[in-house]
């Protein structure tokens, strides 16, 4: 049986006058009562002068300041669609998956309505999380502190010596904080906070054209192989998010090595396959993706190869996605989801203060593949691109070594060249929306061009005169 | 359905196949005619138990909570009791639950209240 995405929930599980869209000034419809924050706890900073788009350069500081991080925490991540987990990790009601939003932790479940729910993981009593486990099956989250439980739907259920608060105190006004948006898109789940967000799809624009040459291979989608692989980087969240939107350029250096133990001969790729031409795919959202461009793309697992009915693909997908994204290219969905269409990578980069971030990784695979198919997608997913994967290691000792140094006091002041692929950008009559060059930091300029306008722009939270 | 059995009266309350292994269910106590309602509860090797339905502990439904290894733990702070005996096994609860008398036959389950089991 199928779960069921509703658009909007919170409003229904939680009547009364504690629920609705948060009053301005308020992150979340919970009550405060006589407290007020005073502002001075929020100090923001103009980052106007911090990206330059238009001339591809970046300051530093972005990767380094911690009062611009937490602004990002405020204004880039609270009001984004950010990606929570895969469908097909939830099955039976209480199913459930807990993950981040941002630095905000959250437990993903199904309701007792089959319903995908997300909420705070956090005791509403002491603020410890009321579930501890990484996934798993139960009837409620009881917090181990001193015993508050709610339930599938986030109702405060169980309080041990109710009897000793007051009389005003009423069980209904203590729920769980409710996400107040949860939508799927091809399998794929995304949560925000925001009270009144565009829907997911009209976030994603023409980037669901691309996502849909990974989700969209049949009608039975997609389910995942394997668990969900963690690991923590030195590095900040945007050097991750950004390569995956934009940097094919990286390839051939960075994973000199790996490309050459994949070769035939040993010795390192062809001409052909070194000077590839491909396309980028610029978002004005901040999404990007970038994919070499030939009439015979594979996928790299002969298995899979040999499974795929690339004929069939052509006739869901269209030549231009079976020659391009369907199978090796790399892509972002802003602010901090990643996948590799070609092993069924897809992955979060959930930020850990300024320098640090950890990875989860998920592989995803076609429903319809049989054992052994997913099977050799799993092993080649985790040989490339698994903690361990050869290219992996890679991606992750440039980001740390980035990272490593921006501290330094000239260094920081530094600027950074984004500049490849400028004036590049066009709309190219094949792919949809603007495209450019396959090495190209144009996807980059947007993403930067995208958190610039996110940074500068007050969210629903926040006190506007 | 009701029988005697020359001691106390015994009441259908459902098939076997109605409750899976390590799970319960709530018989109302307006069927049962006790103060409480009872949680039949099935262990994972199979056999079936009676408890009072509502934990000692604070007010949640045994029939919901977790059955294995001869003992029933409580969904919400996780207080255990002894299937057989209703003894408390562990905290939060410290007041043991009251146990019934469970018979299967012929895979339907009869439920004796208020006798020891």
């Amino acid at each position: 049986m199928t779960s069921t995405i509703e658009p909007t929930t919170a409003q229904e599980a939680c009547p009364g006058n504690a629920c609705g869209n948060p009053p301005q000034g308020r992150a979340t419809s919970a009550a405060r009562g006589a407290l007020d924050r005073p502002s001075e706890l929020q100090r923001t900073v103009d980052v106007s002068g911090l990206v330059d788009s238009e001339g591809g350069l970046l300051d530093r500081a972005i990767f380094t300041d911690r009062l611009l991080y937490s602004q990002e925490l405020r204004r880039v991540f609270a009001p984004s669609w950010l990606f929570l987990a895969h469908t097909d990790q939830f099955h039976k009601p209480g199913d459930f998956f807990t993950t981040y939003m941002g630095e905000d932790p959250v437990i993903v479940t199904m309701d007792k309505n089959r319903r995908i729910k997300a909420y705070l993981n956090s005791c509403r009593h002491r603020g410890a999380r009321v579930c501890r486990a990484d996934f798993g099956q139960t009837r409620n989250f009881t917090c181990t502190y001193h015993g508050w439980s709610y339930d599938l739907e986030g109702r405060l259920v169980s309080v041990p010596n109710e009897s000793g608060y007051p009389d005003s105190f009423r069980r209904e006004d203590w729920g769980l904080v409710e996400v107040p948006h949860v939508e799927s898109y091809h399998g794929l789940i995304f949560g925000t906070w925001n009270p009144e967000p565009v829907s997911l799809r009209e976030s994603l624009g023409d980037m669901a054209w691309y996502l849909d040459a990974m989700l969209d291979h049949d009608p039975e989608g997609t389910v995942v192989v394997g668990g969900v692989h963690k690991w923590v980087l030195d590095g900040n969240w945007k050097l991750a998010a950004e390569q995956f939107a934009t940097d094919w350029y990286h390839v051939n250096m960075s994973h000199a090595s790996a490309l050459m133990v994949l070769s035939p001969t040993g010795k390192g790729s062809k001409d052909e396959i070194v000077h590839r031409t491909g396309r980028q795919y610029v978002d004005p959202n901040g999404h990007g993706a970038g994919f070499p461009v030939h009439p015979k793309n594979r996928f790299d697992a002969d298995t899979v190869h040999h499974w795929m009915d690339y004929d069939a693909l052509r006739e869901r997908l269209g030549d231009a996605r079976v020659e391009g994204p369907v199978t090796t290219g790399h892509a972002t969905v802003f602010p901090n989801f990643s996948y590799l269409p070609v092993n069924g990578s897809i992955r979060i980069w959930h930020p850990k203060g300024p320098d640090e971030m950890e990875v989860w990784a998920w592989t995803i695979v076609d429903k319809s593949m049989p054992g052994e198919v997913r099977e050799a997608q799993r092993l080649y997913n985790l040989r490339t691109f698994g903690p361990t994967g050869i290219f992996e290691q890679d991606d992750g000792e440039n980001w740390s070594e980035c990272q490593a140094i921006a501290h330094g006091f000239i260094t920081n002041g530094v600027a950074l060249n984004y500049q490849m692929g400028m004036g590049s950008e066009r709309e190219d009559g094949i792919h949809p929306g603007t495209t450019s060059e396959l090495y190209s930091d144009a996807a980059g300029r947007s993403f930067y061009a995208r958190w610039r306008t996110l940074m500068n722009t007050p969210a629903w939270h926040e006190e506007t005169q | 359905m009701t029988i005697d059995t020359g001691n106390g009266v015994g009441i259908r309350v459902a098939n076997l196949n109605d409750i899976p292994e390590g799970e319960g269910i709530s018989v109302p106590k307006y069927v049962t005619g006790t103060d409480d309602d009872i949680a039949l509860l099935r262990d994972e090797d199979g056999s079936v138990w009676a408890l009072d339905d509502t934990c000692t502990h604070e007010t949640a439904s045994l029939a919901d909570g977790w059955v294995e290894e001869g003992h029933v733990e409580c969904p919400l702070h996780s207080s255990k009791f002894c299937l057989k005996t209703g003894e408390v096994q562990g905290l939060p609860a410290t007041k043991n639950a009251c146990p019934h008398r469970v018979e299967v036959r012929d895979g339907e389950i009869w439920l004796f209240p208020n006798q020891a089991p």
